[in-house]
């Protein structure tokens, strides 16, 4: 049975009378990589917000490790690597100052894995923050989050502001920690990043998880567009029975979910000019669940 | 931690200090020239026209500008009063909140840190600069006064630490007030407004009897420079209430900032 390192129950936060999350409950498996995805102000910042206890929980429970999180417990802290969505450091201070300024707080030797990481983003380490573009801030906030080589990543919108270049980088450096057995908790609206790397998916809106899924199940149980355009096209309409996705003056899609028997069956009684059957955007497989 | 805080700080000290020091260097620089005969009377003149009680409120009533020393009792430490008061209090007010105005708190949080660890580390460089400004600030009055003149060491002395007994006060009520708030604009109108509120009511608190209980309310009170300048001694009272006050804002403000939401 996997380990389950990240639990939430029932995980609730209301800012005064408006709602944070409603009701977030997920678990994360040690080497899995959870993509939490949603659409702006589903409350996904908000969920990660409360784990990192920047803001404190109306109720729920959160366990790492199978243990109730403590309320500033740095132990916990210890073992995790926090990205968040817009990176804010101290100006100040150059590169160096402030990776070296992180490493005197873990009390070991980070050396090693900050040069790698470094030499592998191809950070300008004598830069100041001040200095830095977004994309630079975004590779010196994920050395930030990995050189203390933690157990759990917690990473919000970690692509924003990266190359193309660098994402790919990035994502390999995500499969080798998962390699290693980091769990990844990975929240973004960036849905193709998401299947390509993401083991399952859990989807929010309003403040809930309304679907959670392995990644590949996802792909899998999707329907298809249904591309046809004929001379009969209304009587189609009318008697194939799937849901129209758009119709333009020449052809309709619809959305189908027809076993491909079926569906060659229920077509056979027309006289169809063309026919197109189209694999879903992952876009579109969700954007049913954000309406 | 408590490194880069200080060095984060160190700018606004020195502002401070350059403000005390260039203020009164200007003083002692022009005193000998101002302080002639001629210019004494003068002076005496111009002082008769001012009713007695706000000769008092500058403590002028026991006190002669005639030395430099003298100024330095009276006016001078008016200045400095409020200057250490400013100063206190914009630190209080912005050190804890500076974090979460420039949005590093949600780094800073991330880190094998306690929150309590936070506030301490703040505590700690704030205290040690505003004892370092009234050090630094007594030291460079001790020399240029001992260039100038003969004067009570023991009456300086005494003099020159009254400012802690407000400022840590309002370093600690301020720095409690901040965890209400999420940015520092809000702040500088408070903490000033709040230095001249309670100078204000330490002054008018001797103006007359009938309005003497303001000083109650009134963390001027605690530097009671008239009861220096007329016994040579420190109310042993008012440190204590001075100290009292800051360990209960500074404990308020743990508990408070271990509760707050920090974006």
């Amino acid at each position: 049975m996997s380990e389950t390192v990240i639990e939430l129950k029932h995980l609730k936060k209301y800012y005064g009378t408006s709602r944070g999350i409603e009701d977030v409950s997920l678990k994360i498996n040690k080497g899995e990589i959870y993509g939490f995805i949603g659409p702006n102000g589903a409350g996904k910042s908000t969920t990660i917000r409360t784990i990192m206890g920047l803001i404190n929980k109306t109720s729920g429970e959160i366990f790492i490790n199978g243990e109730m999180l403590k309320f500033d417990d740095i132990n916990v802290k210890r073992i995790i690597g926090y990205l968040p969505s817009e990176i804010n450091l101290y100006d100040d201070m150059t590169v160096a100052e402030l990776l070296d300024y992180h490493e005197s707080f873990y009390h070991k030797d980070l050396s090693k894995r900050k040069k790698e990481l470094v030499k592998l983003l191809k950070i300008d380490l004598n830069k100041k923050i001040e200095d830095l573009s977004l994309g630079n801030l975004k590779k010196v906030g994920i050395v930030l989050a990995l050189m203390h080589e933690p157990k759990i990543l917690i990473l919000d919108e970690p692509t924003s502001g990266l190359d193309p270049i660098m994402q790919n980088v990035f994502h390999d450096l995500l499969l080798k920690e998962k390699e290693k057995g980091t769990t990844i908790l990975y929240s973004s609206h960036i849905l193709n990043e998401v299947s390509n790397i993401c083991d399952r998916v859990g989807l929010i809106k309003d403040g809930k998880i309304i679907k959670e899924d392995k990644m590949d199940n996802i792909k899998k149980d999707n329907y298809t567009y249904l591309r046809i355009s004929s001379k009969e096209i209304e009587k189609i309409k009318k008697e194939i029975k799937l849901k129209i996705y758009k119709e333009t003056d020449n052809e309709v899609i619809f959305i189908n979910n027809l076993k491909s028997n079926e569906l060659i069956t229920r077509l056979s009684k027309y006289n169809i000019d063309n026919l197109l059957i189209e694999e879903v955007p992952l876009e579109d497989l969700f954007i049913n669940y954000y309406k | 931690m408590l490194k880069r805080e200080l060095k984060v700080n160190l700018k606004f000290f020195i502002i401070w200090l350059l403000i005390l020091v260039i203020m009164f260097l200007v003083v002692y620089l022009i005193y000998p020239y101002v302080i002639t005969d001629e210019g004494m009377k003068d002076i005496d003149e111009l002082l008769k026209v001012f009713p007695a009680e706000v000769l008092k409120a500058f403590n002028m009533d026991l006190e002669s500008i005639s030395t430099a020393f003298g100024w330095v009792k009276t006016e001078g430490f008016v200045f400095v009063l409020l200057a250490i008061g400013f100063y206190s209090s914009t630190l209080g007010g912005t050190i804890l909140l500076k974090e979460e105005d420039d949005k590093t708190i949600e780094y800073l949080n991330s880190l094998p840190i306690t929150r309590s660890k936070i506030v301490t580390n703040k505590v700690i460089v704030g205290i040690i600069y505003i004892l370092l400004l009234i050090l630094l600030f007594g030291l460079f009055n001790y020399i240029a006064l001992t260039i100038s003149e003969d004067f009570s060491v023991k009456e300086f002395v005494l003099l020159s630490i009254t400012p802690i007994f407000i400022a840590l006060p309002l370093f600690g009520i301020n720095l409690f007030i901040s965890t209400f708030l999420h940015k520092t604009k809000k702040t500088a109108g408070i903490c000033l407004g709040m230095v001249f509120i309670f100078y204000l009511l330490n002054m008018l608190s001797e103006l007359s009897t009938k309005v003497e209980f303001l000083k109650y309310f009134s963390i001027y009170t605690l530097a009671d420079v008239r009861n220096v300048i007329s016994t040579t001694s420190i109310d042993i009272n008012m440190i204590i209430i001075s100290l009292v006050i800051t360990f209960v804002f500074i404990i308020l403000t743990y508990i408070r900032y271990n509760k707050k939401e920090l974006v």
